[in-house]
């Protein structure tokens, strides 16, 4: 049994009188691939936002590696290891490729070194996730895949155990979900990343992930191995509100 | 590496020019062009620092620059204290404010910051009216002992201070800090998620940004030898702002020049008489309009990348 690096318990988040995540529990093992699946609205944004200490919850706990992420603030919960990227992705606009990751990387105390190993890390993190040759690049030129690139090159230059990836895949096309997917799979086993995944596109998503979580209207539906998921009534009705024979092209 | 030794040699061309001038022309009136055109580069220089690199807007910098030419003007006459004392003064009665207006709206996103350094600027100018027993009111505090008796050695002064300060800003600017300021303008929650506190590195700027200020308030006291309310107005935060934008915005050296350079203007256009504000403003509204990037740093990235290539070329 591997050792419990998240541990999530009764998560409740309320909008006035919406409630957007609604007791959510689930726990993270090391080196483990979870994906979150749900429809739009279903939470997962706002379910990482209480992970991320970008929003507070008004109920329930969470532990990483048995310390309390309550009341932390962002920058302190990343330096713990809990590192994020953005459904939209928000670069520092007005900086290159390069400064992107270096900017990620400055408050990795492990890797405080001096600026030259600071600078090589960068690189091969540029490198890593294949944007070699577009170092001096502005970001805001960069493609849409691209820049998603460089978000999780970002977030790794932080130096995290956990990886919090939010729809990665959004709004790229087949062939780009194809490499991203493919590099996702190469940090997991490279690095023993421990990876949780937010995402829409199901054919690559189940692919990956050892694990799924199905939230509907901020509640958790269903905690399960991809295969059996996707023939997991419940899952089924909320996420595509037909009948089981619809579930086979997924 | 080019561009290093190329941006030194300017910075030791332009101080030698400033340094030559008053030599060449030895005349008082242009010296006090000068100091007061040097001065207003400290204050551009420190805005730039600040709000050039982070993005957030700073519409009461003047705050900063009243609270130090105040307090040169208390420590001085109504003290007794020796006029070398305001310096160090200044700066820590500026950046008291700068905690004062920061810890509480740079934490926020929004118009917070700029509106509550717009509107502290102006309360301390009508305090000074209000509380005029202590102040001078209108008048100000009149009889304050000049820094340096000569106003040649002034102006060096003034030039040894403004040279070190934007040495040092330019540094820190290229520096890891600067780096995480110009983060903190692209993109704040993309800051925290890598791992910045955001807050402290926004005040910890804010503070320096105004104990530079605040020094400049105190040198424009002991060189007028009086302070009037006049150091808090809007419109010099305005003028402050208009100077960095055409210096060059986040570039921290180009502020210097748009300061020399509209300082001088305004000077030039004295023999305009009532045509003068016109003039000005129209000469403003064509860079601005056709030069959004400002003027004097850009100008000097095109010199470097000309002198670059031909010192790589001739390698």
């Amino acid at each position: 049994m591997r050792p419990v690096l998240l541990e999530v318990r009764g998560l409740t988040k309320r909008f006035g009188g919406l409630t957007a995540v609604k007791s959510v529990g689930f726990t993270v093992s090391a080196g483990e691939v979870l994906g979150i699946l749900g429809p739009n609205g279903a939470g997962k944004t706002t379910l990482y936002n209480l992970l991320t200490g970008f929003i507070r919850p008004d109920e329930g706990s969470v532990e990483f590696r048995g310390r309390s992420l309550l009341g932390l603030a962002p920058h302190r919960i990343v330096r713990l290891g809990v590192a994020r990227t953005f459904q939209l992705c928000r670069p520092f606009v007005g900086m290159t490729v390069l400064e992107n990751v270096l900017v990620g990387g400055l408050a990795n105390a492990a890797a405080r070194t001096g600026a030259g190993a600071r600078e090589a890390r960068a690189r091969d993190l540029v490198a890593q996730v294949g944007l070699a040759g577009k170092e001096h690049t502005a970001v805001e030129v960069l493609s849409y895949g691209d820049q998603r690139r460089l978000e999780i090159a970002r977030a790794l230059a932080t130096g995290p155990s956990l990886l919090l990836l939010d729809e990665p895949f959004a709004g790229l096309g087949a062939h780009e979900i194809a490499d991203l997917s493919a590099l996702i799979r190469r940090i997991h086993a490279d690095e023993g990343l421990t990876v949780l995944l937010i995402e829409h596109r199901l054919h690559e998503f189940m692919k990956l992930v050892d694990r799924v979580i199905a939230l509907d209207f901020g509640e958790t539906i269903a905690d399960d191995v991809p295969e059996r998921i996707v023939r997991n009534p419940r899952v089924i009705e909320a996420y595509i509100g037909g009948s089981a024979d619809t579930a086979g092209t997924v | 590496m080019f561009d290093r030794r190329i941006d030194l040699a300017g910075a030791a061309l332009f101080v030698a020019v400033m340094a030559l001038l008053p030599l060449m022309f030895s005349n008082n009136y242009l010296i006090g062009v000068l100091t007061v055109s040097v001065i207003y580069g400290l204050w551009s220089v420190s805005w730039d620092f600040m709000s050039g690199l982070t993005g957030r807007e700073n519409f009461g910098h003047s705050l900063f620059i009243g609270v130090g030419a105040y307090t040169a003007g208390f420590l001085n006459t109504a003290w007794g204290l020796p006029a070398w004392w305001s310096l160090p003064a200044a700066m820590i009665v500026a950046a008291v404010f700068a905690l004062a207006v920061g810890i509480p709206t740079l934490r926020l996103k929004g118009p917070y910051f700029a509106l509550a350094m717009l509107s502290t600027a102006v309360i301390m100018q009508r305090l000074m009216l209000i509380f005029w027993e202590q102040t001078g009111g209108e008048e100000g505090i009149n009889g304050i002992e000049p820094l340096i008796r000569s106003q040649l050695g002034f102006y060096y002064f003034a030039l040894a201070v403004l040279v070190a300060v934007t040495a040092t800003l330019v540094a820190i600017a290229r520096s890891p800090w600067g780096l995480i300021l110009r983060a903190i303008r692209g993109d704040e929650a993309t800051c925290q998620a890598a791992g910045l506190n955001v807050t402290f590195y926004k005040i910890a700027s804010l503070v320096i940004s105004a104990a530079v200020a605040g020094a400049g308030g105190a040198m424009y006291a002991h060189y007028q030898l009086q302070v009037s309310p006049q150091v808090f107005a809007v419109v010099m935060s305005i003028t402050i702002i208009t100077m960095v934008y055409v210096g060059g915005m986040a570039s921290i050296y180009g502020p210097v020049g748009g300061a020399i350079l509209l300082v001088l203007l305004t000077e030039l256009l004295r023999s305009f008489g009532e045509w003068r504000l016109m003039i000005y403003s129209c000469t403003l509204i064509l860079i601005l309009f056709f030069l959004p990037e400002g003027f004097i740093a850009p100008v000097w990235r095109w010199i470097r990348a000309r002198l670059g290539a031909r010192d790589g070329a001739s390698r």
